[in-house]
């Protein structure tokens, strides 16, 4: 874990809980791979390591089942497993924060490729790879999400600006954080380049090209939950037992 | 503690299989269904859909099966009672996430509505093949629990047991049902709240700091909480201990190798033992004529209907048959089998498949009694004429044969146009 870089995250989510001004124990942390289980003590709250892929689901279950929650996704950059699911959640707006931890390696496994990896030679593609890379934030901006966001492990405060903010409004954010070792997060970190409302379309990683980071995208659109009163208040009026967020 | 009212929607009614499934989820207190439209248990699903938003539940269409299964997990530990409801191709997606359920020890409901297989199989008509993927579908070693219906009546009242049951032993219960149960329309009623048991979710009371996920007291089955109400729960499909922390992790219990962590620090162990050991209570029967029977026909589902038509029929030629239907099919009789097995001269287990159930009664039969099966390739039910001749040929058989022997049914015979026995004998 300390190889990826996570006490960053895991520091920003802490500070960002804070400026949100969010009741900590609301907080629902939902994975898809393995914490140590002190991040529960630190943060003070739940955690959830579901199966490969399914977090994203597994929060959206969590969160209808119970609306006062505030789920916080960590996703590895495994928009493979679970591509599906984020895909659909962006266009569903659940009220959740995404934050795709993206380290461009399958880190706790062996050391394999990842779908964001351009041109890594890693276990798995020992002559390095040849498929196009995938745009986490283009992804999710065409499939609906309002809130893109992309940081490194390094930004601290605008990392813990954007999960603050994910967190007081309603809706999905999705926030792609660029991570790794420590001397290789370092490089990333001072080969990003911040563009605020950059086209999500111009954010690819590339190879000898700058990581362009920044809030790329946000507007107001009904959450799910939002939608769901609206449209069942509509249809079946005093008969509609409405669900109750605060 | 009984029904809440507002989710009980009394009354009689002439619903099928599907529909009463879903009322009975609404009864049972369900308030969150995960689910991907699939044949044959789409009315299932439309069914809930629609009174959900009127009593306070919730129905959301996931993009596929992993995330159905994944919501309805996410859900229960969100507070509430909460199911999915599939058919075979979906039910195998679902089974990365019943294994994680099962390590988790999180209750929930998952309604199997049978259809033809394998794979794709016949989406429009009946199967009983997905028995053995029920109990041990995942991977690892669990147990689960597994109901089976042979009327829309017992779609209603088995999903409220289903529901019961889950709760009670923090398991995954699965409703195995089947397309002729799910289509078939009939009388189904539905009685009062105050006349339905509900077992409510047992919640633990003590001080926040003292809680433990998965410590348990003698009923091996652990108090829950729920997420947001400041346990700091951590929970894991990983192996772990009473606190949910993962184990095997070597470097920090330098001491241990890693079976013994298993054997002393793992919760493992009892993923079994709370359903094997509390097996007298979770298993139900349906007995009859077992005292001075020769011949008992073992059947399950909507088979135990079938079945009953053959043994009217052998009754009038002056056999002796009792009938055992299986109720719960998992965890399985095993000792009233064996117990059977002792003084009968066989059994006939019919199924809509080609052996499944059969091999378990065979397996607790011991070599001490013909086991015959009577098997269904699927999309249809037995002609009742085959169990009855099956029934008759065990009731006459002289020879005590090793091992589970099979029938050759009309259906076979058609066919092939031969028992398989000549198939291969060439």
């Amino acid at each position: 874990m300390t190889g990826r870089n996570m006490d960053k995250i895991i520091e920003a989510i802490d500070k960002a809980i804070d400026k949100a001004g969010v009741e900590r124990q609301k907080i629902s942390l939902v994975t898809d791979i393995a914490y140590s289980p002190e991040v529960v003590d630190f943060l003070g709250a739940d955690l959830f390591h579901t199966s490969r892929g399914r977090a994203i689901p597994y929060a959206t279950g969590m969160k209808l089942a119970n609306p006062k929650l505030k789920p916080v996704v960590l996703i590895g950059d495994i928009a493979t497993l679970g591509g599906n699911h984020l895909v659909h959640s962006c266009r569903r707006n659940m009220d959740m924060v995404v934050i795709c931890v993206n380290d461009y390696i399958y880190r706790q496994v062996a050391g394999e490729k990842a779908p964001v990896d351009a041109a890594t030679v890693s276990s798995y593609s020992p002559y390095s790879t040849f498929e196009k890379p995938l745009n986490i934030p283009h992804m999710a901006r065409s499939c609906g999400c309002v809130n893109v966001s992309r940081w490194t492990a390094l930004h601290g405060g605008e990392l813990t600006d954007s999960i603050s903010a994910g967190l007081q409004r309603m809706g999905l954010s999705l926030i792609d954080v660029i991570t790794s070792t420590p001397d290789l997060l370092e490089f990333y970190h001072s080969h990003s380049e911040v563009k605020n409302d950059e086209d999500t379309l111009n954010v690819q990683i590339e190879e000898s090209k700058k990581i362009i980071v920044g809030n790329f995208y946000s507007a107001q659109r009904d959450s799910f939950i939002e939608a769901y009163n609206k449209q069942h208040s509509k249809v079946l009026g005093d008969d509609f037992v409405k669900i109750e967020v605060e | 503690m009984k029904a809440d009212p507002r989710d009980v929607l009394t009354g009689t009614y002439y619903i099928d299989g599907d529909v009463a499934i879903a009322y009975g989820a609404l009864a049972a207190g369900c308030k969150f269904l995960g689910g991907y439209p699939i044949t044959p248990s789409t009315a299932a699903a439309e069914a809930f859909a629609r009174k959900a938003p009127q009593v306070g539940a919730r129905f959301i269409q996931i993009e596929d099966e992993l995330g159905s299964i994944a919501s309805v997990l996410g859900a229960s530990w969100g507070g509430q009672k909460s199911m999915t409801i599939t058919s075979g191709p979906g039910f195998s997606l679902m089974m990365e996430n019943i294994g994680h359920g099962a390590a988790t020890e999180t209750p929930f409901v998952i309604i199997n509505v049978q259809r033809g297989g394998p794979s794709t199989g016949v989406p429009t008509s009946t199967g009983q093949a997905d028995m053995m993927q029920a109990r041990w579908g995942s991977n690892g070693d669990y147990e689960v629990i597994a109901l089976a219906p042979d009327s829309p009546q017992e779609g209603f009242d088995f999903t409220i047991k289903a529901f019961n049951l889950a709760e009670r032993y923090r398991v995954p219960v699965m409703v195995m049902a089947d397309e002729c149960i799910g289509h078939m329309t009939e009388k189904v009623v539905i009685p009062e709240a105050s006349e339905i048991d509900i077992e409510p979710r047992r919640f633990f009371k003590g001080k926040k700091e003292n809680y433990k996920p998965f410590k348990r007291d003698k009923s091996l089955v652990p108090p829950m909480a729920k997420a947001g109400d400041g346990y700091k729960m951590y929970i894991t499909g990983l192996t772990h201990g009473e606190n949910g922390h993962p184990l095997l992790n070597k470097k920090k219990l330098p001491d241990l190798d890693s079976a013994e962590v298993i054997d002393k620090k793992s919760t493992n162990r009892y993923l079994v033992e709370k359903i094997i050991k509390n097996k007298e209570e979770i298993i139900e029967l349906g007995e009859e004529n077992l005292e001075d029977a020769d011949i008992i026909v073992v059947s399950y589902g909507i088979i135990s209907r079938v079945a009953y038509r053959a043994v009217e029929l052998a009754r009038k030629d002056g056999l002796k048959v009792g009938i055992l239907r299986l109720i719960t099919v998992w965890p399985f009789p095993d000792e009233k089998i064996t117990e059977l097995a002792e003084r009968v001269k066989g059994f006939v287990v019919a199924e809509v498949n080609y052996g499944q159930i059969a091999f378990e009664v065979d397996r607790c039969s011991r070599g001490k009694t013909n086991v015959t099966l009577v098997p269904h390739g699927g999309a249809s039910v037995h002609d009742p004429d085959d169990i009855y001749r099956a029934i008759k040929e065990a009731a006459a058989e002289k020879k005590r044969y090793k091992g589970l022997r099979e029938y050759t049914t009309s259906m076979e015979l058609s066919v092939f146009g031969e028992s398989l026995e000549e198939k291969y004998s060439k």
